[in-house]
């Protein structure tokens, strides 16, 4: 090590520290969250200290940990510091957990100059993830007002021509490794396809999606894992309803059970998951009441979330599910593999077809709403609204790109509204059932009860405003130059 | 940010020895810290190896025309910083006196974010640069050698300090290089407590390995961390840090 320093040797005496070894683990959200906002956050430890560290392009923070910490985390479990600060608005809901695990071996080395001053230290590192080669790094840190010392002894370095400036940080390099391994070569609808063969892609994409989830699902990792799992679940029905005629009918039709019968046992869950994910903010809400009244009502979602995950366990881990996505797969994979059928159009026919007969739908739905239509109207809106965007998700890769963008961007507007007025009216009737449950168990104050009617009523506010906004941003999307936009888009 | 001076009139007292082997105790104890060598003869500046030499020297540092940060070099030691000594200090009376302004509280007040304690080692004399620093002080520590003289100095800086307007530094005097087997200092070691306010009871004895600290240009703890002279000074440390808070 020392030998590698001679090139400065002559202005600088090293001395080299005692050995040092830490495991380094790098984590992530499942999604990579943190990787994608340029942050990085790693786990340190070694005999005397376990430390956790965020580091972002404008700077490093550091907490020092009292016992090791358990993984997967959410953002509220981390410990209390500035790493937590740093790292959990960019994690949002989700947990982070291991990606790489390394072993790192330090040793600083002290640079003194002609008065025996020390002028900088060098951090000597080489580190290991599971029999990959070993990365060797060194870093030089200025002593304060010694720049031009460090600077000396970096181009001295330099010019032996033993040292290069490295591309990227060792955190880069794992993660980079990590993500090359993760790169899922997912089938993906391509112009040209039969409609078959695009059909049974797409929900090949859905049934990667479903599986992705359930371990994370089971293991409660984070809510997220369910959402996205029904969301998979929800855009395969969907394209079972709208194109599932492009395959043979039993297959739709055994499908479309199994995934009802999916969806429907995630639902309970997710349900309260959104309640609970909301109650700090719907706590902010209340005017009369106080967070410590939602008290019992967090109390009780919690039981009542208990109890509906272990049905929704059940589901995910039986042999219906499991026979299910395994002859699901099997059956999907033959007709891309075969090519698609003789009968079968072009996957551009069955766009153009759906997308139209979808938008339609839309038009004269949208065109029965006025402020006071009885409220199955928006919610027959709005359940065409998310059909249309899956379909317009799905043949993506065979419509123009500019129009296509434009027409998701106008409904994902509307689709917002419709879901604000749909999500009061269903939060502020579940309330109610809340509200007698806890009655029959005994678990309700006055106060908590007072409180939960005081979130319904502001619901029902909330409504009676999305309702408004609504009529207000339809005229918007049903214009001629969204029916343009439409048909520029389509193959 | 607290400001602690070590300061007698009198020379040769101990001032430097109390201030490099506090800072870096200080430091140890994980207070951010800076040492600011205000004496042109730059002893504390050679203790940590370092060249007594700011750009700009007193003058540029005094008006404020040069920011004391451009001056700091970091010691041998994590969270010790020092502001080296410059031969043009000797001046600083004279700049001080033409920068109206600008006091060396002012000028520290820029540090406030950075430091948690700074101290000041100080030339013996009774001087503006002194009174800047007695004034920007929150502890003036005192070293003082057991003898009936160097009392009377001590009540003096005692009346100095009360003849201030507004704010007031604490005093915290202590015996320094004290012989036990010299009747004199043992007399004064007992006396004077009881009857002064503001004295010690730890007194740094007279001790080889302390005056080593010129040969060895490194604090007492880092060189000798379980001799008595480290213990008297990290009892010193342990009072002037509850002085602090
Ligand atoms: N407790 C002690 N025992 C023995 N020697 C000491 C002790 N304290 C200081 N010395 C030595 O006495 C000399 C003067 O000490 P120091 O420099 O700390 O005093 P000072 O008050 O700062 O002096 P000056 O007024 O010159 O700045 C130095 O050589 C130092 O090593
Ligand atoms: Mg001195």
């Amino acid at each position: 090590m020392l030998a590698a320093l001679e090139p400065a040797a002559h202005r600088y005496r090293f001395q080299q520290g005692a050995r040092r070894r830490s495991s380094v683990t790098y984590l992530d959200t499942v999604d990579r969250r943190l990787r994608k906002k340029g942050l990085s956050l790693r786990y340190e430890s070694d005999s005397d200290s376990e430390v956790l560290v965020a580091s972002a392009p404008d700077g490093i923070d550091t907490t020092e940990l009292g016992e090791a910490p358990v993984w997967p985390a959410l953002a509220e479990q981390l410990p209390a510091g500035s790493v937590a600060d740093r790292v959990g608005p960019a994690m949002w809901v989700r947990a982070v957990a291991p990606v790489v695990e390394t072993e790192v071996v330090s040793r600083e080395i002290t640079a003194r100059n002609e008065d025996d001053k020390i002028v900088a230290r060098l951090h000597w590192q080489e580190a290991t993830a599971n029999g990959s080669p070993t990365l060797a790094r060194v870093s030089l840190d200025p002593l304060r007002g010694y720049a031009a010392d460090a600077e000396r002894i970096a181009r001295l370095l330099a010019d032996s021509g033993e040292f290069v400036v490295p591309e990227r940080s060792l955190a880069e390099v794992w993660l980079r490794h990590a993500a090359d391994d993760e790169v899922e070569r997912r089938p993906t609808i391509t112009a040209g396809m039969r409609a078959d063969v695009a059909v049974a892609t797409a929900l090949l994409g859905f049934l990667d999606a479903i599986e992705r989830n359930v371990a994370g699902t089971i293991d409660d990792v984070d809510t997220e894992f369910l959402h996205d799992l029904r969301v998979a679940v929800r855009r395969s029905r969907s394209v079972l309803k709208l194109t599932g005629d492009a395959l043979p009918e039993r297959l739709v039709a055994r499908g479309a059970r199994e995934l009802k019968w999916l969806g429907d046992a995630t639902t309970p869950t997710r349900d309260l998951d959104v309640y609970l994910l909301e109650l700090d903010e719907l706590a902010t809400r209340l005017t009369v009441g106080t967070r410590a009244d939602l008290d019992d009502f967090a109390t009780h979602l919690h039981w009542e979330r208990t109890v509906a995950r272990r049905s929704l366990v059940r589901a995910l881990q039986s042999k219906r599910f499991e026979r299910w996505c395994e002859s699901w797969r099997q059956s999907l994979t033959e007709i891309v593999s075969s090519g698609g059928s003789e009968q079968s159009g072009s996957v551009e026919e069955l766009a153009r077809d759906r997308v139209r007969v979808a938008y339609k739908r839309v038009l004269k739905r949208a065109n029965a709403i006025t402020p006071d239509c009885p409220g199955e109207r928006v919610h027959s809106l709005r359940k065409r609204a998310k059909e249309l965007r899956y379909l317009l998700e799905m043949f993506a890769p065979v419509c123009d790109r500019k129009p296509h963008r434009a027409v998701v961007k106008n409904l994902k507007r509307v689709q917002d509204i419709l879901g604000a007025v749909q999500d009061g009216e269903v939060q502020s009737a579940s309330l109610r059932v809340f509200a007698e449950r806890m009655l029959d168990r005994r678990s309700a104050s006055a106060a908590t009860l007072l409180a939960m009617g005081e979130l319904s009523a502001g619901f029902a506010g909330e409504q009676r405003q999305a309702r408004d906004e609504l009529t207000d941003a339809l005229p918007g999307f049903l214009g001629s130059s969204v029916h343009k936009r439409v048909t520029a888009m389509l193959p | 940010m607290k400001i602690v001076a070590s300061y007698n009139v009198k020379g040769g007292v101990g001032k430097t020895s109390t201030a490099v082997n506090l800072a870096y105790l200080s430091a140890a104890d994980g207070r951010r810290t800076l040492l600011w060598d205000l004496d042109p003869q730059g002893a504390a500046t050679f203790l940590f190896r370092i060249k007594p030499r700011v750009k700009g020297g007193s003058a540029k540092l005094v008006s404020g025309t040069r920011p004391i940060e451009a001056g700091l070099k970091g010691t041998d030691y994590p969270r010790l910083d020092l502001l080296p000594a410059d031969f043009t200090y000797r001046n600083m009376d004279i700049d001080l006196a033409h920068s109206k302004k600008l006091t060396l509280g002012t000028l520290l007040d820029g540090l406030a974010d950075e430091y948690d304690v700074v101290f000041l080692d100080t030339p013996p004399s009774l001087s503006l640069v002194s009174e800047n620093v007695l004034r920007a002080a929150d502890v003036v520590l005192v070293p003082i050698i057991p003898t009936v003289l160097a009392v009377r100095t001590y009540d003096q800086l005692t009346d100095f300090v009360a003849s201030f307007n507004g704010h007031h530094p604490t005093l915290h005097a202590f015996f320094s290089m004290t012989d036990r087997r010299k009747s004199l200092h043992r007399s004064v070691l007992t006396d004077l407590p009881q009857q002064r306010t503001g004295i010690s009871p730890t007194a740094i004895p007279a001790a080889s390995l302390i005056e080593q600290m010129t040969v060895r240009r490194e604090p007492v703890p880092v060189y000798a961390p379980h001799s008595t002279a480290t213990k008297a000074y990290r009892s010193l440390w342990t009072e002037l840090s509850d002085l602090l808070g």
